[in-house]
């Protein structure tokens, strides 16, 4: 038995993922309890068991899926606009992590809206756009790369110089040890920034769903909401969770297959 | 099917003739509170034999500094050198050469790239993309692989090397460029001793088939009297030459010479010349 407060301690897997089952039924256990004792009204705390037949209503009725075609709509939403953020966030990162004037340039237009409220350019993004799909995808596109740039610049600038000298030494071009040292090395980190804004785009694709929804989870969750039927919103609030997990976990294993060496240093 | 030899396995550099000379190096830098400060005052050197020449003194003292001023690799935001100049086979050098090579002490390995990867890393450049053909630089790095002797550890990754493999991961990349001029930056400084040994011995196994120019940074008196043809004392804040003399020991030198009155003389000599030249600054290191 390892001592309990200690950081550098790693728990066996086995016991690790048990802690973890462990809390994960403990908060069902409290939800069920809560919903079973009548304490909280049915109409604000849905119980589990009604979730889960919510889930099951959701997932087939009258031989169709609502939620296969909603998650279908949101995820290719999703991958639009992450192949945008990709296409462009990175590119603009890495200029302005290798260049310091291009940095001086973009970073007073870039870095604000890191900490700016991307969620009340909604109306904005309205006002221009309209209300259909391009306004959604600018949206997520928005809200994950204003994350992603300053990610990627810092990820360029995290790359020790000894490897920019090296490759400068043996001839190297200027553009050349950027691009055959310097991106290579920051990769890791990179990618990083790229789960971080698929991640960021999971939280706002409700959001982005919510004006003028006529497909996706977010709309299946507004729609829900005005009928009051919170066992779906619930419903549809774990599919979102447990999709962006998987996204993040599958990006993860992904990147641990491209980038190996990272963890061997 | 042949087997290579390792001799043949690098051929002898073309018989050019060679001159590498710092002319009158000065190198100042600016400090925090203002003025500043004079790290190398008026240092003149030749070089035209190939040879292994140690630059021998203090940690700190300014010998990196020069080494670097040879190699073209200019530290940012300083002007270097202050004063003086180096002339490269009689033309001022400005930037990185391409007859220069370096190894650094910290051995600048990318981790994503395998030992192959790592050596031949230089054929992705431009440079030397355009000037060696494909099939023979593949030849190149086989061969020098195996005169550096990790052929079996090619598909490894640096991480998955020990601190002496690195290190010759790092001098089989330069070597594989035959250079005219190999620049050494205390390469075996951060080696055990054991490995420091070993490291020596191929750096002269390597010298003898590739008799290149090396100008080699220590601070270890027993290394530079391993090495060296010829040792270049400085003294230190400033650096400044306090001695110069040729070793026409052959190489590899035995125990019994290192041990031999004529070489603690020698070594005798060097400290109190160190000594002079920085009394109570800096360190260095004796290893006998």
């Amino acid at each position: 038995m390892s001592e309990f407060w200690n950081p550098y301690a790693a728990l066996a897997g086995r016991q690790r993922r048990l802690l973890g089952v462990a809390a994960v039924a403990a908060l069902l256990l409290l939800w069920s309890l809560l919903a079973a004792s009548g304490l909280v009204s049915a109409t604000k705390l849905p119980a589990p068991w009604d979730v889960l037949a919510a889930l099951a209503y959701l997932s087939w009725h009258e031989g169709q899926s609502m939620l296969l075609t909603a998650t279908l709509w949101s995820v290719g939403r999703l991958l639009v606009a992450g192949a945008l953020v990709i296409a462009i966030g990175i590119p603009v990162g890495i200029a302005m992590g290798a260049a310091p004037r291009v940095n001086a340039v973009l970073s007073p237009l870039v870095d604000p809206f890191r900490s700016a409220p991307v969620v009340a350019l909604l109306p904005i993004l309205v006002m221009w756009l309209g209300i259909g799909e391009t306004m959604k995808i600018v949206f997520l596109f928005i809200g994950a790369v204003v994350y992603l740039i300053p990610m990627v610049r810092d990820a360029i600038q995290a790359v020790p110089q000894s490897y920019w000298i090296g490759a400068r030494d043996l001839g190297a071009t200027p553009w050349e040890c950027v691009q055959r040292a310097v991106i290579p090395m920051a990769m890791p980190r990179i990618a990083d920034a790229v789960i971080v804004g698929f991640s960021v785009m999971w939280t706002y694709i409700t959001v982005a769903e919510y004006v003028n929804a006529r497909q996706g989870l977010g709309q299946l969750i507004q729609n829900a909401r005005r009928f009051s039927a919170w066992d779906q919103v619930f419903a549809g609030i774990m599919v979102i969770i447990a999709l962006a997990l998987a996204t993040y976990q599958f990006m993860v294993w992904l990147k641990r297959r491209l980038y190996p060496w990272e963890t061997e240093q | 099917m042949s087997v290579a030899q390792p001799q043949a396995a690098i051929a002898a550099p073309a018989a050019q003739p060679l001159s590498v000379v710092l002319e009158d190096i000065v190198q100042e830098y600016p400090l925090p509170g203002g003025g500043c400060t004079r790290v190398i005052d008026r240092v003149s050197l030749r070089f035209d034999q190939p040879g292994i020449n140690m630059l021998l003194g203090p940690s700190g003292c300014g010998k990196s500094t020069l080494l670097h001023m040879l190699g073209g690799v200019r530290p940012l935001g300083v002007v270097s050198p202050s004063g003086g100049r180096v002339l490269i086979d009689g033309v001022e050098c400005q930037g990185p050469h391409d007859d220069a090579v370096m190894v650094f002490q910290r051995y600048a390995n990318r981790p994503d790239l395998t030992v192959f990867d790592n050596v031949a890393f230089p054929f992705r450049l431009r440079l030397w993309r355009e000037r060696v053909a494909e099939a023979e630089w593949r030849q190149r790095v086989e061969d020098i692989l195996k005169a550096v002797g990790l052929s079996d550890k090619r598909g490894l990754r640096p991480a998955q090397l020990s601190g002496g493999q690195n290190q010759r991961v790092a001098l089989a990349r330069a070597l594989v460029l035959r250079p005219r001029i190999l620049l050494m930056d205390e390469p075996f400084g951060a080696l055990d001793a054991q490995t420091r040994d070993e490291m020596q011995r191929l750096l002269i196994e390597l010298h003898r088939s590739w008799p290149c120019l090396v100008v080699f940074v220590t601070h270890d008196v027993t290394e530079a009297l391993v090495l060296g043809d010829r040792v270049i004392v400085l003294g230190t804040q400033p650096a400044r030459v306090a001695d110069d003399f040729q070793i026409s020991e052959p190489r590899p030198r035995s125990p019994a010479w290192q041990r031999a009155r004529d070489t603690l003389a020698l070594e005798e000599r060097i400290l109190d010349q160190l000594h002079q030249a920085s009394p109570g600054k800096g360190q260095i290191r004796v290893t006998v």
